[in-house]
């Protein structure tokens, strides 16, 4: 009963978002404001409707109605229940209503502050995120329906594939679902502006920016979540193989964070205006193609779990919105005159866009290594594979050479500097480098590129660290004690002091990086229980193991006594699973995490008499990348939190005049030496 | 901020310095080095020292045996091309149709770069024309600015939302 009701739910939705999309379109063309308006209310009951479906859904696994085919094909009586929210969107059909039902949700939000703060863009912008909706609406209805009916129902389900059965699976699959799809919004935010024939004027950019950093943060975070799912449970000790999946997910969330950075250009500057739209809809197209490539695409990858055939739907989707973008800027390229113009090679506009630069070619090169299979195959017709080692090779000196635009980047002022500022801001992280490259060595770490790599990362660091230092301590001499002198300053100018939290994140990871990539260890053993090895620093006994068997799989837990130099460490467990059903296996590695490095077993196989192989990792520096996440957040929540209203500020600055409100806010006040023309602008990023 | 540092750089170096690679022997961290550049030929994307299929295992035993038989790289790689094409190495070689994989991602970057440095170049030069050589506005020049504004406010574009036209009428109060 509440399965159709789901059904006709999904029905009346892709009516109204159909409706939204046409009306909208219709009233900003013809200036009809009821349309517009009739058009966002109806936008606004399509979660409503899906929820309304989704609850359907959930209500079907949960009571195991496998008159569903949907619920029949991705759950079973024997899966614990738990897993049946997992089962919601594992497959085809259910992730699909799960992205509808999100990203709606989210595009109401958006559509609710887009008509407040951009009226004259909100029926575009409306009708985008609403032509997204129905796109897959259209595909539940018509083609993979989650809530459609078997002609028999069947007594039990097929069950789900096993090796979603994990904590990570609750987390990462709909982050990055989520974190794809929402690329729309600042897409629909961009191009609405553009349509709106308001690309002139900087307004948008606000919102832009604010809903870019929300789907940055998502795919940031859909990203580490899935790195940390492959490392705890694939067990090879790695956490990213450049595998076309992974690439598809890399690909919008490179483009976004171009996007972040040069939207900041326009805040400041109004230049990039037409620059900055390209970046969203690029982002946005490699979103769809990510989301082609997960479903069913041609390039074959671990990550096909939600394989279907339509597929070449997302490529149509995606060739429109390429066709579409284009022929908005040829439409309206003449709004899109930039307000100043970059006026020195050494100066943040040029940092930012060297960067942007840089991020769109490791985005073109890890796309370029991800379909050249393809092309290969249909030009010449021979079966290549492009994989890590070529990934790493190529992309890697240009990831080096980011973390250093990252280092030197935010300490140039904007317009322009000359030698004397530049030698200033940098004297702190070269110095930081030097001293990074000296310890180093001293301790025996010379190979050139981890040294390099580690040494931009301190510079980083140091830059960062540094900024940090002397806001606080010129604030303190105010009178302010150092706590608060520290959360006042972070807060003064969030966009810059949050981008910073962000550097820090990703210098931990570039650090995670380095250390896991050039100095890991591996080594496999065949050991008898009661056997001991050892590699580098730990030494590890296999003590015993047991082997149960439940209705769906096997489990061999083995345990093993574990010391590090000397001292004992304690008992470590690591299992190896095997699913009759699926005949897949999964693993579950014994992992010691420490900030200085992971000591890692993971079980490969076991003969009966308890004699196994088993294969230990020590991977340094690994701890760091994980911790970045939380930093991430917390930078990206500093970065778009809200200021205080703009009376206030307005106030402050009529009293305190520029110099001191500059020297307050603690930002590089290289500035005071640039003369007449930057002493107007108000001290933000 | 010299603590701060210092514990950040402590952690790195501690976690470097202690070097369980040398621990590990010399033919078995080569042999770890070719696996994880050939495909195993039935899981799709993962390589060789990734997998656990009983292939890969297969495959990682023949890789440690010819080493040690005294084998150099190229020709076990060989050995594998032979056996199942090209596309189990997850390196692509260079040469052949297959230098086209390696030759178009430096050749654009380049380009790339060449299109930033002319782009940014010519903003230069443009700014550098505007900064000197713009004449101030003559009268005439002034008096035609100002009407081009007052025709411009007149044909203000009707309002296309509720919010527009009332945002508008707040303006005009």
């Amino acid at each position: 009963m509440i399965v159709d009701a789901g059904s006709l739910a999904l029905w009346i939705a892709l009516l109204v978002a159909s409706y939204a999309v046409l009306s909208s379109l219709l009233g900003a063309w013809r200036r009809v404001p009821e349309l517009v308006l009739s058009a966002r209310y109806g936008f606004y009951t399509v979660p409503f409707l899906l929820l309304v479906a989704a609850a359907a859904l959930v209500r079907a696994f949960v009571g195991h109605d496998f008159s569903v085919r949907y619920v029949a094909e991705n759950s079973n009586l024997a899966m614990p229940s738990n897993y049946t929210w997992v089962a919601f969107y594992a497959g085809n059909a259910g992730s699909l209503l799960f992205i509808a039902l999100v990203f709606s949700g989210m595009a109401v939000l958006a559509v609710t502050s887009i008509s407040r703060r951009l009226p004259h863009v909100a029926p575009y912008s409306t009708a985008i995120m609403a032509a997204v909706v129905a796109f897959f609406l259209g595909i539940m209805v018509f083609l993979a329906n989650p809530l459609e009916r078997l002609p028999v129902p069947v007594a039990d389900g097929q069950g789900i594939n096993p090796l979603l059965v994990h904590f990570g699976m609750f987390i990462h699959p709909p982050m990055q679902m989520t974190g794809l799809v929402s690329v729309a919004i600042p897409f629909s935010i961009g191009v609405g502006t553009l349509l709106a024939g308001r690309g002139g004027n900087d307004d948008w950019v606000d919102l832009g920016r604010l809903w870019g950093m929300v789907s940055w943060l998502i795919l940031t975070l859909g990203l580490l979540l899935g790195s940390w799912w492959a490392y705890t449970i694939l067990g090879w000790g790695g956490y990213w193989a450049w595998d076309p999946v992974e690439n598809s997910a890399l690909m919008p969330w490179l483009a976004t964070t171009a996007f972040v950075h040069s939207i900041m250009v326009q805040k400041r500057r109004g230049m990039f205006r037409m620059w900055n739209i390209i970046l969203v809809a690029v982002a946005f197209t490699l979103a769809q193609m990510g989301m082609f490539i997960n479903r069913g695409g041609p390039v074959p990858s671990v990550h096909s779990f939600a394989e279907s055939t339509m597929g070449w739907l997302f490529l149509l989707f995606m060739t429109f919105t390429l066709l579409g973008s284009l022929a908005a800027f040829a439409w309206r390229i003449d709004t899109l005159k930039s307000r100043s113009r970059i006026e020195s090679w050494l100066s943040r506009e040029s940092a930012f866009l060297a960067q942007n630069a840089l991020f769109l070619a490791v985005a073109f090169i890890t796309l370029w290594g991800t379909v050249y299979p393809v092309i290969a195959s249909v030009s010449s017709d021979v079966a290549i594979t492009v994989g890590e080692p070529f990934f790493n090779r190529v992309n890697g000196p240009l990831l080096l050479v980011i973390i250093f635009l990252m280092a030197v980047g935010p300490l140039l002022p904007w317009r322009r500097a000359n030698g004397r500022v530049v030698v200033s801001a940098l004297k702190f992280p070269l110095g930081g480098a030097a001293v990074a490259v000296a310890v180093l060595a001293a301790t025996g770490v010379r190979d050139p590129v981890p040294v390099t790599a580690l040494a931009v990362c301190a510079m980083a660091v140091t830059g960062i660290v540094h900024e940090w230092v002397r806001g606080t301590i010129s604030r303190h001499r105010g009178g302010e004690n150092y706590v608060v002198a520290y959360g006042r300053l972070l807060t003064a100018n969030r966009p810059r002091y949050g981008g910073y939290v962000v550097h820090l994140a990703i210098a931990m990871l570039a650090i995670g990086a380095v250390g896991s990539s050039f100095y890991a260890a591996q080594r496999d053993f065949a050991l008898e229980p009661g056997e001991s090895a050892s590699l580098g620093r730990y030494s590890f006994q296999y003590i015993d193991f047991d082997k149960t068997t439940y209705t769906d799989r096997d489990e061999i837990t083995a345990r093993f006594d574990v010391s590090a130099g000397g001292s004992r460490i304690g008992t470590m467990e690591a299992r190896r699973t095997f699913y009759h059903d699926f005949r897949i296996g999964a693993t579950r590695a014994a992992i010691r995490s420490t900030p200085v490095e992971d000591f890692y077993i993971v079980p490969s196989e076991f003969a009966d008499d308890g004699s196994a192989v088993f294969r230990a990792y020590v991977n340094p520096l690994v701890w760091w990348m994980w911790m970045s996440g939380p930093l991430f957040v917390l930078g990206a929540a500093l970065a778009i939190s809200p200021r205080r209203p703009a009376r206030f500020r307005a106030r402050r600055f009529a009293g305190a005049g520029t110099n001191r409100a500059r020297m307050t806010d603690g930002g590089p006040n290289v500035g005071a030496s640039l003369g007449p023309a930057s002493a107007v602008e108000i001290p933000e990023c | 901020m010299t603590l701060s540092f210092a514990t950040v750089l402590g952690m790195l170096v501690f976690g470097i310095g202690c070097d369980a690679d040398a621990s590990v022997p010399e033919l078995d961290r080569r042999a770890q080095e070719l696996n994880k550049s050939i495909m195993c030929p039935v899981c799709p994307g993962e390589s060789i020292d990734q997998s656990q299929h009983p292939l890969a295992v297969q495959m990682r035993a023949i890789v440690g045996d010819r080493l040690q038989e005294g084998w150099t790289a190229g020709q076990i790689n060989d050995y594998f091309v032979e056996r199942y094409g090209p596309s189990v190495l997850l390196e692509p070689p260079t040469e052949g149709s297959n230098l086209l994989v390696w030759i178009v991602p430096p050749v654009g970057v380049g380009l790339g770069g060449l299109l930033l440095y002319v782009g940014i170049r010519g903003m230069r030069r443009r700014d550098d024309a505007y900064d000197s050589a713009e004449p101030p506005l003559s009268e005439d020049e002034r008096a035609r600015y100002f009407a081009q504004i007052r025709k411009f406010q007149d044909d203000e574009p009707v309002a296309v939302s509720p919010e527009e036209s009332r945002s508008r009428t707040e303006a005009d109060r």
